[in-house]
């Protein structure tokens, strides 16, 4: 939509956060699905209409304004949370055992849950028609414009959609890493670069490019340490992007 | 008409910015010990700004790498005065050559990409530099870094040490004029025009046959030697390196820098380095979550003019 989103690793760390919150209160983790989602979509949505709208198309402005964003959600949340890391305890403690290997169970429905996420999102996008009015706008706002398309509206949606995700994304990582208040810093980029390999508006660009990464950083951290793995990554990245400048996936 | 006018905007901004020059110059002398290293540090941010400006008010090209370059000086600075030995004039012309053959390597790779892929690519090159510098301990020191014992610079019969604190405000002072001018006559020469117009109209420029890329690379470069430069005289200054110079902090403080005094303007970021340099010193002071008020400023500042406010003074008297 125009927005490259600085903001929105902050915005998983946020979710993380609020979901120990709701932790703490309510002392169940399911009710945070249900109570982050409704508090990011309350606060997301009047800061794209009144704080972002202006710069949208502007893709520099709009990284340099989401930076702002990003600092000051970090630091609220230092502020509020506190710089030490916590660790939110399993919800759903059992283990499967398939062939021998015991499987984590909450990190297979964690799985069954992002299958399920996405493919409502491919459905939206695709077969719905607002899906199509999402991307008519996204292809070229001003004769989406023209035609009649609500384009503001759509903006909203998209970009209240995607913190959602964001937040949602952060919900379900909590009690598999630890909550930490600078812990979005190290999946933005990651998600910045599945992006950019997948091709910017790519759903299935993007699932494969996500996919293929991660299980590519998994194998050389066995070999490599951590960070060398995730640098690695970074250097693949680049000799994809100097023989295809637009992606993988995008013609 | 109006670029007649624009042009002589430009030729008062310069006698501003040479009046300034003097200004510290006399300032040295008189100022007390604390506010003199402050001005010293803020002489060396405003190389880094005007560096960042070449790039992102000249060209337009809005890179959220230059800690690269800025952690690149500091540390080719470092190393050669720790392994090589050399003085201190010679240890900044490694500073600048290692921000010389950054920058060519980042640009040639980066360049060629549209906005928001430049912005993002820059973003990770910032990423892979931080990682590794912070990983590789044996060498840069990681996050407890490395300090150095500077040499003594022999002036004919007379040598001057860096450790005297006014030796090294009229050290950097001297690197901030010589970098002003340069950076100056560049802004104005023909290809600072040719970068104006890539900034304004990338298409128009390709058609009337200019090589774009070579020129955005060149404006690149120059940015990232400049950088360079104040990572370097940073170093020197503290007498001190460590990972944190390839942080986040030192790519994302010259975009504001520049977005507050006005984006191609070169003096200009200097007093978004003032101000900001200010702010930090003394709302840190009393608030340690001064950075939520850092977001806000991005944001109002975006708002209520993209370029700053020496541009918003120049456009309210243009019309």
């Amino acid at each position: 939509m125009g927005i490259v989103n600085m903001a929105h690793g902050d915005i998983y760390m946020a979710g993380a956060v609020l979901s120990f919150y709701v932790v703490g209160m309510f002392g169940n983790f399911w009710l945070s699905l249900i109570f982050v989602p409704a508090i990011v979509i309350l606060v997301s949505a009047p800061v794209e209409r009144f704080v972002l709208r202006p710069y949208e198309g502007h893709h520099s402005s709009t990284m340099i304004a989401t930076v702002g964003i990003s600092f000051i959600i970090q630091q609220i949340a230092l502020g509020t949370y506190g710089g030490i890391p916590k660790k939110i305890t399993n919800p759903w403690p059992v283990s499967f055992n398939f062939l021998g290997v015991d499987y984590p169970g909450y990190r297979l429905l964690v799985a069954c849950i992002s299958v399920l996420i996405l493919a409502g999102l491919w459905l939206f996008l695709y077969k719905t028609s607002y899906g199509i009015l999402v991307r008519a706008s996204m292809q070229d706002r001003e004769m989406a414009a023209a035609m009649g398309i609500d384009v503001n509206k759509v903006l909203i949606t998209t970009f209240v959609m995607g913190s959602v995700l964001a937040a949602v994304g952060g919900v379900l990582a909590a009690p598999i890493n630890q909550v930490f208040y600078l812990m979005g810093d190290n999946v933005i980029l990651l998600s910045f670069i599945v992006v950019i390999i997948g091709g910017l508006g790519s759903l299935k660009g993007t699932l494969i490019a996500a996919l293929s990464l991660c299980s590519l950083e998994g194998v050389m951290a066995s070999v490599l340490s951590p960070t060398k793995a995730r640098a690695a990554i970074f250097v693949i990245m680049i000799m994809i992007l100097i023989r295809r400048p637009q992606g993988l996936f995008r013609d | 008409m109006e670029f007649e006018k624009v042009g002589e905007k430009r030729t008062t901004l310069h006698y501003f910015a040479i009046t300034f020059l003097l200004l510290l110059v006399v300032m040295g002398i008189l100022l007390p010990k604390g506010a003199r290293s402050l001005v010293t540090h803020m002489m060396i941010f405003s190389i880094l700004a005007m560096g960042y400006d070449v790039c992102f008010g000249l060209t337009n090209q809005c890179s959220l790498g230059h800690s690269v370059f800025f952690g690149a000086g500091a540390y080719g600075a470092i190393f050669s005065i720790l392994h090589l030995k050399v003085g201190i004039l010679p240890s900044i012309f490694f500073s600048m050559g290692a921000g010389l053959l950054l920058s060519l390597v980042v640009g040639l790779i980066s360049v060629r990409l549209s906005e928001a892929y430049f912005v993002i690519i820059t973003a990770i090159f910032f990423a892979v530099f931080h990682l590794l510098a912070m990983d590789m301990t044996w060498l840069t020191g990681g996050d407890d870094g490395l300090s150095i014992k500077l040499p003594s610079i022999s002036l004919g019969p007379e040598t001057i040490s860096l450790y005297n604190p006014l030796v090294n405000y009229y050290f950097v002072l001297i690197f901030l004029a010589v970098s002003y001018l340069i950076l100056n006559r560049i802004a104005r020469s023909p290809i600072g025009k040719i970068f104006v117009s890539i900034r304004e109209n990338e298409k128009r420029v390709q058609f009337l046959g200019y090589n774009v890329f070579r020129y955005k690379l060149i404006a690149f470069i120059i940015s990232g030697l400049f950088s360079a430069l104040s990572g370097g005289l940073y170093a020197l200054t503290l007498r001190y390196g460590s990972a944190d110079f390839f942080s986040f902090h030192w790519s994302i403080m010259p975009v504001v820098w520049c977005l507050i005094g006005g984006l191609g303007t070169l003096a200009g970021s200097w007093i978004g380095v003032v101000i900001m340099s200010l702010f930090q010193y003394y709302v840190s002071a009393w608030w340690t979550y001064y950075l939520i008020l850092f977001g806000i400023i991005i944001l109002l500042i975006l708002r209520i003019s993209r370029k700053g406010i020496l541009g918003y003074v120049i456009s309210r008297r243009l019309t």
